[in-house]
Order: C-alpha cells, then structure tokens, then sequence
C-alpha cells in the first residue's frame, strides 16, 4: 500500500517500496511524458521525474519552492510542457503563462494546453516581454528554464515588467549554454553576480544549489526583490 | 495614459482609474486577431505591474475572475495555434520534403538490395537492379512467366537459378510492388520540390538547380538563414556531417560541402575547382539573398557565373607546376 507525504503545497512524495515525487493530476487518467500514473485513497497522482525537470530536481535539492493553489506563474522556456504539466498541478486554482519560441516545441504545449484549463500558451520570445505584456498579469513566481547565454537578462527584463513586489524568482541555469569552455562554478558565480545587480534594487539571492545528481552543469537559483 | 491589453484599449486617469475603455466584442477569433496584432506593438505599452485582469473586471469585460481566465485560455490557445501553422512557411515545408525524400530514398535502397540478393537465388542472369528488377517481378514473377518475345527470355531459359514456388512468388511480387510504389513516391516528391523551388527560391533554383538549393536550404535551416550566411559558409554547408565523422572515425578531413555537387564545380579540373567553388557560393549567396528579399527572378545570374567560370578556367589551363626540390629523393610513401 502506497503512503502519501506532503512536501510542499500540491507537491507529494509517494512511498511505495521506493520514493517518487508526484503531484495530483489534473487530467485524471492522462499522462504527459511517460511519467507513471498512481492511485492512492480515491487520488490520482502524476510521479515527477527530477532528471526529465529542472524543477523537479529542485523539489529535491531542499529548495523552498513558493508555489500554492491559486498561484499565477510566468514560465519562460516551456519547451513540450513536461515541467509546466506538473506546475498546472500544483496551482490548479491559478494560471500559468507557458511562454515558448520554438513553433515545433508549441505543438506539444498547445496539446498539453487544450487539456488544461490553467495552462496559457505564448509563443514568444523570453527576451521580448512587451511582446506578450498585452496579456500578463503581475506574477507570484517567475520560473525560467530557457538555457539561453542572456539568460540573467531575460530574467530581470521579465521580473522588471511582471514581477509581483513580494514574488519570486526560480532560475535554472545551465553552464554549457553560456561558455562551453569555462569552468561551470565560474560561470555560474559569475551569473548569480549578473543577476544580483542587473537592475535596481535588484535581486536577493536565497538559494543557489547544483542541481546533481540530477541535471549536469546546472545551477538552480531562488531569489527574491530586495 | 493608453495601455493596450488583449481585451481592448484603456484609457487611464493619474490614479490608474479607467476613464475610458474601448473594447473587443467577446468573439474568440477576433480577440485572437487582436492580440496577435498587439505583438510589435510599442505603443501604449501596459506599464509594470499592471494588472489586465482587474482591469478587465472594473470596465466590465468579464463578470468574474474564472470568466476572465476561461477566454483569456481560448485566445491564447487559438493565437499559438494560428502562429504555429503561421510557422510552417513554405522554406519549411521544402525542408519537410527533403528530409522525406532522404528517409525515402534510404529506404528503397535497402529493400531493392534486399529484393535482388533475394530474387538472385531464382534468376540470377537477369542483370537487372533497383527500380528495373523490382517492376520486372511486379509484373512477371518467376522467370517461367516471360513469353518468348522478350529479350530476357533466352537467359531466363538457361538460368540456373532456382524454381520458384507459388508461395514465394506471392511473397516476391508483393515485396517488389512496395518497392515500386516507393520509387514513385520518391518521383513525387522530387516534383513536388521542384515545383516548390520554383515558388519559393526561383533565383537559387537557377543558381543549384532545384534539388542543391533545397538542400542548401534543409541544411541553413530555412531560406532566411541561408540568405544571412556570408558565402564561405555556403561553401562548406553540408561538410559538417563529414566532419562529425572525420572526428569521430578518422574519415579524411571534409573540405567540401555540398556545392561540389553543383556541375559547374564537380566537372571541372582539380586545379581550379577551389576557386570556381568560392564563385557558385558567392552567386548562391547572392541568388538567396534575392529570393528571401525580393523574390523577382533574375535570369542573367547563370549567364554571368557561367562567364566568370569560364574566365577562371582560360586563366587557368593548366594545373599548376609542383615545386620541385633539386636533388631531393622521391619521398617514400609512408605506411602505417
Ligand atoms: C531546457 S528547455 C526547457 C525544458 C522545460 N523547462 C521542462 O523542464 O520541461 C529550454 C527551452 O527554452 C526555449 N527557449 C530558449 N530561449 C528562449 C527564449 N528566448 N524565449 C522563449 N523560449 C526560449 C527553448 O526553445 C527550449 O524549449
């Protein structure tokens, strides 16, 4: 018999002979990925593949993750909607602002989207947020996963514009994607600096941790306006 | 001040109250229209930390908050929809077609081998191979069905393959048929890039000829990109999968990408190849250029690359002397 554990608000841990992390599906009997589908009291829940999310990872590595029911999530780099499926989970009161600028990766999403009520699909360019301000409403959580070298930029463009004043930042950095040749801890020391001061009053850093065993060469960051 | 949201246009008093507000009528496709036009706007930007949907719910476009977000879901979903069939341009659907002609073409390669080491064992003298053997058991079968007229029928007379029994016949010429209806999709889709070529890129049709110039464009990724590369990109397109092999398996080092294929280049001798190459690619580049910007057809880019090709060679007529060392011994080959 499988045992349910809370972690954080809508995210679970199952423990049934090992450990998975989960969330509550909101598209009982579908799955997105080829994640497994467990029915535990009445509850259908979606197991969470940290190496397939960079959130998931974070989940993992201790990383307080500010989500909650009715929470309103800007998330930046959506590729297929792996990840965005189980933040629709999470905030299944709230919404979710997919945005992705590869046409072949919204295929996907908009499949995912038309599924789920909370998902809002913008095919767009992270680094051009008056594209899509038309249609953003001030978020709770930025989360960012574009693995792009201007990635602190994108950052604070979005934060400056969409940004809730006591919301937050979630960043998933990867090393390669800024400098193949450089030490990743450089690299990575030398974004979490970029971002810090890339706009007034800028950002506090909560949290950043590797993300192994899970994802090589990546960096998760937590922060929050100062 | 005005602020542009998907729902419409607002106009705001100094406290951030809504004055004025003109707005879309509740149709889907027409607030998908909108919104869509709204992406290169940069006029009446909504200012940081505005909130439409507030907005949205003071000026009475919606009753309610799940309202907001309900239409808010459809306009979104529509508009990403709209954008990525938008995003299937025809450079895009040329690229479709030459990836599919290339898993076609494997394909047929590989089952006509697999047809003729097979019918080999029945009627080995046929001398007969690819799209000619596998129409040949379409329609024959075993070698006993030719009549007396045909030109092969002496030799199948005398073959000393193999009898063929009923149930592998069955099994051949239904085998053979798949394979001719891939060879005639195969011509299908070289007509169907063509035509398109002449659409799409008349001018680096002109230049490549149509199956080089779709390629050139699979390879870039799609005409915009090609139209950006400097020529010595051009040059060496196509050369990379070659490279990944040179690493990998110590293949000779690629020196060129797929322009050698164009006649000009591949009939040409050894010595000047090198530079009638950087000639294509530069009338490639340009002819690129063209078609993405302008797309009018310029019919005299042949005839003043054929010129200049032309020029190299009268100026190059024969390959050049190589220096030789007095003295020096006739190096010995090295082995390894
Ligand atoms: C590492 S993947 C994201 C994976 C996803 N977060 C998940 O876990 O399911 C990065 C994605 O960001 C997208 N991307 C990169 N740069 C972008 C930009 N400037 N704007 C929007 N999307 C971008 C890429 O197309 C790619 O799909």
């Amino acid at each position: 018999m499988a045992e349910v554990k809370k972690l954080s608000g809508g995210i679970f841990e199952i423990i049934k002979g090992k450990k998975q992390l989960a969330t509550k599906n909101l598209d009982p009997g579908k799955t997105v990925y080829g994640e497994k589908l467990i029915q535990v009291e009445g509850i259908e829940y979606r197991t969470w593949d940290p190496r397939r999310s960079k959130l998931g990872a974070m989940v993992l590595k201790k990383f307080n993750i500010p989500l909650k029911e009715d929470s309103k999530v800007l998330y930046l780099g959506a590729a297929s909607g792996t990840t965005v499926s189980h933040v629709s989970d999470i905030v299944s009161e709230g919404a979710v602002y997919a945005v992705e600028f590869s046409p072949r990766s919204m295929r996907d999403l908009i499949g995912l989207a038309s599924r789920r009520k909370n998902v809002h699909p913008i095919l767009a360019d992270a680094g051009k947020p008056d594209s899509y301000s038309h249609l953003i409403e001030p978020v709770d959580l930025i989360f960012q996963d574009v693995a792009q070298p201007n990635q602190a930029e994108i950052a604070a463009r979005n934060t400056i514009r969409f940004l809730k004043k006591d919301g937050y930042l979630l960043l998933s950095i990867k090393a390669r994607s800024i400098d193949t040749v450089a030490n990743p801890k450089e690299v990575f020391k030398e974004e979490v600096r970029k971002l810090e001061k890339a706009f007034e009053p800028g950002f506090e850093i909560l949290n950043a941790k590797d993300l192994m065993p899970y994802h090589e060469d990546h960096l998760g960051v937590l922060a929050k306006l100062k | 001040m005005k602020i542009n949201t998907w729902f419409g246009v607002l106009e705001t008093g100094k406290a951030g109250e809504i004055l004025e507000s003109r707005l879309i009528s509740k149709d889907v496709r027409e607030l998908v229209l909108y919104s869509l036009s709204l992406r290169d706007n940069k006029s009446n930007l909504p200012p940081e930390g505005f909130d439409p949907k507030a907005a949205a719910l003071k000026c009475g476009f919606v009753e309610t908050s799940a309202e907001y977000y309900s239409l808010l879901h459809e306009v979104t979903l529509e508009a990403a929809k709209l954008q990525v069939s938008g995003a299937l341009t025809p450079d895009q659907r040329i690229i479709q077609a030459v990836e599919a002609l290339d898993d076609v073409n494997e394909t047929t390669n590989s089952l006509s081998e697999r047809l003729s080491e097979w019918y080999g064992g029945y009627f080995p003298e046929s001398g007969l191979g690819g799209e000619d053997l596998a129409l040949f058991i379409a329609k024959y079968g075993s070698r006993e069905n030719l009549g007396p007229q045909d030109p092969l029928y002496p030799k199948a007379r005398n073959s000393m393959g193999a009898k063929l029994e009923p149930a592998d016949e069955v099994l051949l010429k239904g085998f053979a048929e798949s394979i001719c209806s891939l060879y005639e999709q195969r011509r299908q889709i070289e007509i169907y890039i063509e035509d398109s070529m002449e659409l799409v890129a008349p001018n680096l049709k002109l230049v490549a000829g149509p199956m080089l110039g779709a390629r050139l464009i699979s390879l870039a990724g799609s005409l915009e990109k090609l139209a950006e590369f400097p020529s010595s990109t051009i040059q060496v397109i196509g050369a990379s999968k070659a490279l990944f092999k040179h690493l990998r398996a110590r293949a000779p080092s690629p020196k060129h990408g797929i322009i050698y294929s164009h006649p000009l280049i591949n009939t040409a001798p050894w010595w000047v190849r090198g530079k009638i190459a950087r000639a294509v690619a530069s009338k490639l580049s340009l002819a690129a250029r063209i078609d993405f910007y302008s797309g009018k057809k310029d019919p005299s880019l042949t005839e003043k690359l054929e010129t200049k090709v032309l020029q190299i060679r009268t100026l190059n007529p024969r390959p050049p002397q190589k220096k030789q060392v007095s003295g020096a011994k006739p190096k010995k080959k090295r082995r390894k």
